[in-house]
């Protein structure tokens, strides 16, 4: 789905939208509640890999996906490294302390986010948008009022960004695309966001108009030009994941990198 | 002609509007860690803008659950167009705009003031600080540097998807196009025989 | 067909009635259009027809009869926002969908839709987005089809469209309205005056002052008609331009040179001209098909995007782009983009004050663009709730000043009516014969017959010609 880069259909492509979404979403949760970072750096390594496997891109562009990853990385895990509370002090300098818990907490920190990033980047790369509604009206019985405006609302996406460059321009000739203080920057970010605001709500309202115009209502049942159905690809990646979940942790416990257990 | 629930109309401004401010929650992650090393948690200042998409969204269309869904919208957005933060972002959407939500329900859906989102967005600074308890194990930082923390997301909560949401919206008023927006009132048919 | 009596209808918050009390009723087969001046209505009585007001705009209304029929196409005017899926066949299933049409006969009814309004693509999974505005409003006609309507409303289709999207998309609708009831708001209608038959002529009250046939209304309501600022068949025929238009202007020295001036968007080269020099007191009018690269060649002239090239200001190497600002005014094909205050006298006052003139003198200046843009009744309204020739008249007069040497101007008359279009073009010529220098893109060729000095021909992002244009009296005539 994003700007256009090539790729080839794998199987995590076929998978079904709504039984991905609905499997890796808990992710989120069960990674909060584990405290061992062995297990997260096995988990890390387990999905990186089946990402860079079995998406279909190309390896230059998925390193380059990483990049990003890289900072968050180290800004979500720097402000513990620095500030967080410990008892083995490795390092102080005025407010910073940096203990041997603050660290591994910290890095342990960087890694939750890491996979985090991770799902969310092979969800959106093995998702065609369209699809992902289709599917949720279907499996998830999600209202089409809501999928369909969502759907309309990707659609006008690059619309948007073009006005956006646009106002810029505009602004830019009539030397007002700039601004001191913080007030000014608040007061300038009105004058960007007004005409584009306005302009979408404007559009909004049209299109909505139109699309109950050609027909469009809540009360009808609707057929579906996508039929999205589930499959043995879904069943394959709930295998897959179960399997690094699995043995991520078993090796935590048998083949541990750091003898710390629990950051908290 | 009021409907049960929001209208086809409703929804698809606020999801639009809603993307808007997903393009700029996304713009706004390069930017959050970027200032991040310039101090201790000046980034925390900046943090609110996360839950814009609630407050505006609900100063223009004005009706039950419009917070809610434009805050997953925006996160859905902000996650759709490549999120350095990924899945995550859902989970914080959804339970930001729960909680703002809920203080607009408080108040009936009756209140469009300034005080009635500054308090939104403080429900929202809860949210995500009760995630990033879990998430992030803030409890552990330093206490002062948590004081600092916690204070300068509820400062910048309230100066960005308070205040400058509500100057914001008042701004879009005066255009003239949030008319389209608005239900219409008996007054307005009584005037039909005047 | 459709029925009204009395119909009433008010805009909440606004100060008067858009309707009261009118009546009309439009039998089976009938082909009607509704004419009059802008913001009489007629859009809105389109939308009362359609049954959109009010089941999908909430406006108060009352008739004492109201019989509207079951089953109507309708198609806005504003190809980007009549489409809620990104592709073509999408596009055309959502239609099918709500209809509850089966899976499996969805593709052979796309494909017949298509056919029928003659958009030949090379697939049917096409992104709407890469059709020019033409084919996007015949895709939406193709959909209005699939409901099979009983009547089709056509709101203003080819508002938006150049010369060639017009002429195409009327020769769809034709064809296949032959048989249907179709009522029509339309400004330019030169193309439709052979398919109308029945005109319902509306004042600015909203009131309907004729109602007749077309050859009827035209021969007897012809002055009013041309008052309104509709773009009839003969108005450039008996419209009397300025005696200075396309005089040669005696001092003409060489505002802007640039050689080998290149323009780019994200990577790609968009535009590439060898040379090109602006001299003052020319009417430049570049033309060429959509997306051949008009508007990048002007947005490169002012370095709005990435160039690469020589740019000389007066003889002299250009060292800042601030310098361009300065000297080049740009106004934008819409107007709203460039506005950055919320009232029109401190829009004007914008300029004035950024220069840090003392605010008596701002005063001054801002009454006098008042009076000389016909805006003084709407001082101190917001921008945006300008009508859209007053937002015109806006943005020019605020975004040139005594300092700008050059305007340059994208498809300034795009979407405006007679009156406004000729009004902007008298303030053009007026503005060129103080020694500026203007540069326009448009699709008009009878713009650019009567007023350009000069053309630039652009063609797959190259220049292939840069011609003078020799002045051309017009021809007095009559109506016809």
């Amino acid at each position: 789905m994003r700007w256009n880069i090539e790729y080839k259909e794998t199987w995590l492509h076929q998978t079904n939208p709504t039984a991905k979404l609905l499997l890796f979403l808990p992710m989120f949760v069960v990674i909060v509640f584990v405290h061992n970072p062995n297990v997260l750096i096995n988990w890390t390594i387990g999905f990186t890999a089946l990402f860079m496997l079995f998406s279909g891109y190309r390896m230059k562009h998925v390193l380059l996906f990483f990049v990003p990853f890289l900072f968050i990385f180290i800004s979500t895990s720097s402000s513990m490294i620095l500030f967080g509370k410990g008892e083995t002090t490795w390092f102080r300098l005025g407010l910073i302390h940096i203990t041997e818990e603050s660290f591994y907490r910290g890095v342990h920190l960087g890694f939750r986010t890491l996979l985090f990033a991770i799902f969310g980047l092979m969800f959106a790369l093995t998702t065609k948008p369209v699809l992902l509604f289709y599917s949720l009206m279907q499996q998830a019985k999600l209202k089409p009022k809501y999928a369909y405006s969502f759907l309309a609302a990707i659609r006008l996406l690059p619309i948007m960004l073009e006005e956006f460059q646009t106002v810029h321009q505009a602004l830019k000739v009539r030397r007002a695309a700039k601004a001191k203080g913080f007030r000014g920057k608040l007061e300038l970010m009105k004058r960007y966001a007004i005409p584009l605001l306005s302009q979408s709500i404007r559009r909004a309202q049209r299109i909505a108009v139109a699309m109950e115009a050609k027909g469009f209502t809540s009360e009808r049942t609707r057929t579906f030009y996508y039929e999205v159905t589930l499959g043995k690809y879904d069943v394959y990646l709930f295998v897959v994941m179960c399997v690094i979940v699995a043995v991520g942790y078993y090796m935590a416990g048998a083949l541990p990198y750091v003898a710390i257990k629990d950051v908290r | 002609m009021q409907t049960k629930g929001l209208k086809l109309t409703d929804v698809l401004t606020t999801v639009v509007v809603a993307i808007v401010f997903g393009i700029v929650y996304k713009v706004w992650g390069p930017l959050y860690y970027a200032v991040k090393p310039l101090g201790l948690h000046l980034d925390q200042l900046i943090y609110g803008m996360w839950f814009i998409a609630a407050t505006v969204a609900y100063l223009l269309i004005r009706k039950p659950g419009v917070a809610l869904l434009a805050e997953v919208a925006a996160a859905s957005g902000e996650f759709l167009v490549g999120s350095e933060w990924g899945l995550e972002v859902l989970f914080y959407g959804f339970v930001q705009g729960l909680l703002a939500e809920l203080v607009f329900a408080a108040f009936r859906y009756k209140r469009f003031d300034v005080a009635v989102v500054s308090l939104a967005a403080v429900g929202s600074t809860i949210a995500s600080l009760v995630l990033d308890f879990y998430k992030g194990y803030i409890d552990q930082l330093a206490w002062w540097n948590l004081t600092l923390f916690i204070g300068a997301r509820f400062v910048g909560a309230i100066i960005i998807a308070g205040v400058f949401a509500y100057s914001l919206v008042k701004a879009l008023e005066a255009t003239g196009v949030t008319q389209l927006l608005r239900p219409t009132t008996k007054e307005d048919y009584d005037s039909l025989d005047k | 067909m459709i029925h009204i009596e009395q119909l009433r209808l008010k805009f909440p918050g606004a100060e008067k009635r858009l309707f009261t009390d009118v009546s009309l009723s439009i039998k089976k087969g009938e082909k009607v259009l509704l004419l009059g001046p802008s913001g009489c209505g007629k859009s809105t009585l389109l939308q009362v027809m359609a049954g959109i007001i009010p089941r999908s705009i909430d406006v108060p209304m009352k008739a004492k009869k109201l019989h509207i029929p079951n089953r109507v196409g309708y198609v806005f005017q504003d190809p980007d926002a009549q489409f809620c899926m990104p592709y073509v066949d999408e596009e055309m299933a959502f239609v099918l969908e709500n209809l509850g049409v089966p899976r499996e006969e969805m593709n052979e009814k796309i494909a017949h839709m298509l056919q029928r309004v003659r958009l030949r693509l090379p697939h049917v999974h096409v992104p709407i987005q890469t059709l020019s505005g033409g084919m996007k409003q015949r895709l939406a006609i193709a959909s209005v089809l699939a409901l099979e309507p009983d009547v089709l409303c056509l709101d203003e289709p080819t508002a938006l469209l150049d010369e060639e999207g017009t002429k195409t998309v009327w020769e769809t609708l034709k064809e296949v309205a032959e048989d249907r009831t179709v009522v029509i708001v339309e400004h330019k209608i030169d193309h439709i005056l052979d398919f109308v038959e029945r005109i319902i002529l509306f004042n600015e009250h909203g009131e309907i002052i004729a109602d007749g046939s077309t050859n009827e209304i035209f021969s007897t309501y012809c002055s009013f008609i041309a008052e309104q600022g509709i773009w009839y068949p003969d108005v450039w025929e008996t419209y009397e331009k300025p005696k200075t238009a396309q005089q040669p202007y005696v001092q003409a020295d060489v505002l802007l040179h640039v050689q080998s001036l290149r323009g780019f968007r994200q990577k790609e080269e968009k535009i590439a001209v060898d040379e090109l020099k602006i001299y003052a007191g020319e009417w430049i009018a570049i033309t060429g098909e959509n997306g051949a690269g008009k508007s990048t060649l002007l947005q490169s002239l002012m370095k709005l995007i990435r160039t690469e090239g020589d740019i000389y200001w007066q003889q002299q190497p250009l060292t800042n782009d601030e310098l361009l600002y300065d000297n080049i005014a740009f106004v934008f094909q819409n107007p709203e983009f460039q506005f950055v205050t919320n009232r029109v006298d401190d829009e004007l006052a914008y300029a004035f004050r950024l220069e840090k003139r003392s605010e008596h003198e701002v005063a001054e200046e801002v009454e006098r663009l008042l009076e000389r843009f016909h805006l003084n009744e709407h001082r101190h309204l917001h921008p945006y709730q300008l009508s859209m020739g007053q937002k015109r008249r806006l943005s020019v007069a605020a975004s040139v000043t005594e300092r700008h040497h050059i305007l340059l101007l994208d498809e300034p008359t795009f979407g405006q009516d007679a009156k406004n279009t000729f009004a902007l073009l008298e303030w053009l010529e007026a503005y060129r014969q103080q020694g500026k220098a203007i540069v326009m893109v448009t699709h008009d060729e009878r713009i650019v017959s009567q007023f350009a000095t000069r053309r630039w021909v652009i063609e797959n992002g190259k220049l292939v010609a840069d011609e003078p244009i020799a002045p051309r009296m017009l021809v007095r005539g009559g109506m016809g």
